[in-house]
């Protein structure tokens, strides 16, 4: 394990990634996290709207861990984010695990968040907005839509089954 | 009454509801991860406040460098109450306050400005150096 971190860290580095965490998720770690990575693009002289997308992004994803992990210990959800940098953008990962009877629901959203182009995309937040949040979210129900708005090209997400009751839920936004 | 002043965090805003002065502010980021926790007693202050003013002329700050996305729904609720008080009679004008580079809080600010219809939304370029 000692000398596989190297290994681990060099394979991150490979793939872009200069940020990643996999643990429980919690409110202040999420403004530690924004800050560290506000400072480190900043030194990039990256403009002002995409540090503050990509900070954007963060945040949904990690909050979007921290209510809807199925994966948790007493109240801490657990979960992955990673921050990298490819091909000129920036990008973000998350992953956390979802029970199996979720899974139709978040494909269907995100699905019909792919298909809109910027202003379709636009619109739907705000109407979203103004009709309140589905009776299952726990927030306003505009994470996705949000991360959507703000992403350079659609979302791409993945579910890997685990076992009978619960999968792996991957998505990527490129800033 | 008494003015509302809540200091800032690292994910919440500074507070600084003044009802003497008339000049209500909110100012810095605004993640908490439960918003209507947060806000209620922002909403509290502000229905009693609406409820006693008269014809003064209420000035509202927004200087929001960052929100999620629950916060823009609070956000909009926030407006939605300032621009009904001020279809009753209120004078009311709000300053969305943005940095120049920020197009995404601009287009924030041009959303709730085309959705209020009888408050003053102003939105206020602020530069950085």
């Amino acid at each position: 394990m000692l000398k596989d971190l190297y290994e681990f860290k060099k394979d991150l580095g490979n793939r872009g990634i200069f940020f990643c965490l996999s643990g429980p998720i919690s409110q202040n770690l999420v403004a530690e996290i924004g800050s560290t990575l506000e400072q480190k693009m900043s030194l990039e002289e990256t403009s002002k709207s995409t540090v503050l997308r990509v900070f954007s992004t963060v945040v949904e994803n990690a909050q979007n861990i921290m209510r809807y992990s199925d994966e948790k210990e007493e109240k801490l959800s657990l979960g992955i984010i990673a921050v990298g940098y490819e091909g000129s953008h920036y990008f973000v990962l998350c992953g956390n695990m979802v029970e199996n009877d979720k899974i139709e629901g978040l494909r269907k959203k995100l699905t019909k968040l792919q298909t809109m182009n910027k202003n379709e995309l636009k619109e739907y937040y705000r109407k979203q907005r103004r009709e309140g949040p589905p009776k299952e979210s726990r927030g306003a129900g505009l994470g996705f839509i949000d991360m959507a708005k703000k992403a350079s090209k659609p979302i791409e997400f993945d579910f890997k089954k685990i076992d009978e009751e619960v999968s792996f839920f991957s998505m990527r936004t490129v800033i | 009454m008494n003015n509302l002043i809540v200091e800032a965090t690292k994910y919440t805003p500074e507070i600084f509801f003044d009802c003497e002065n008339h000049i209500l502010e909110i100012k810095g980021k605004s993640y908490p991860e439960n918003t209507s926790v947060f806000y209620s007693p922002v909403f509290e202050w502000l229905e009693e406040y609406l409820g006693k003013a008269e014809k003064e002329k209420i000035t509202v700050n927004m200087e929001l460098v960052y929100f999620n996305s629950s916060s823009s729904k609070i956000l909009m609720d926030f407006c939605d109450v300032l621009d009904a008080a001020a279809s009753e009679g209120k004078d009311i004008s709000v300053n969305w306050v943005y940095e120049e580079d920020d197009e995404d809080a601009l287009e924030f600010g041009e959303e709730f400005q085309e959705d209020l219809e009888s408050v003053t939304f102003n939105l206020v370029q602020k530069s950085v150096d």
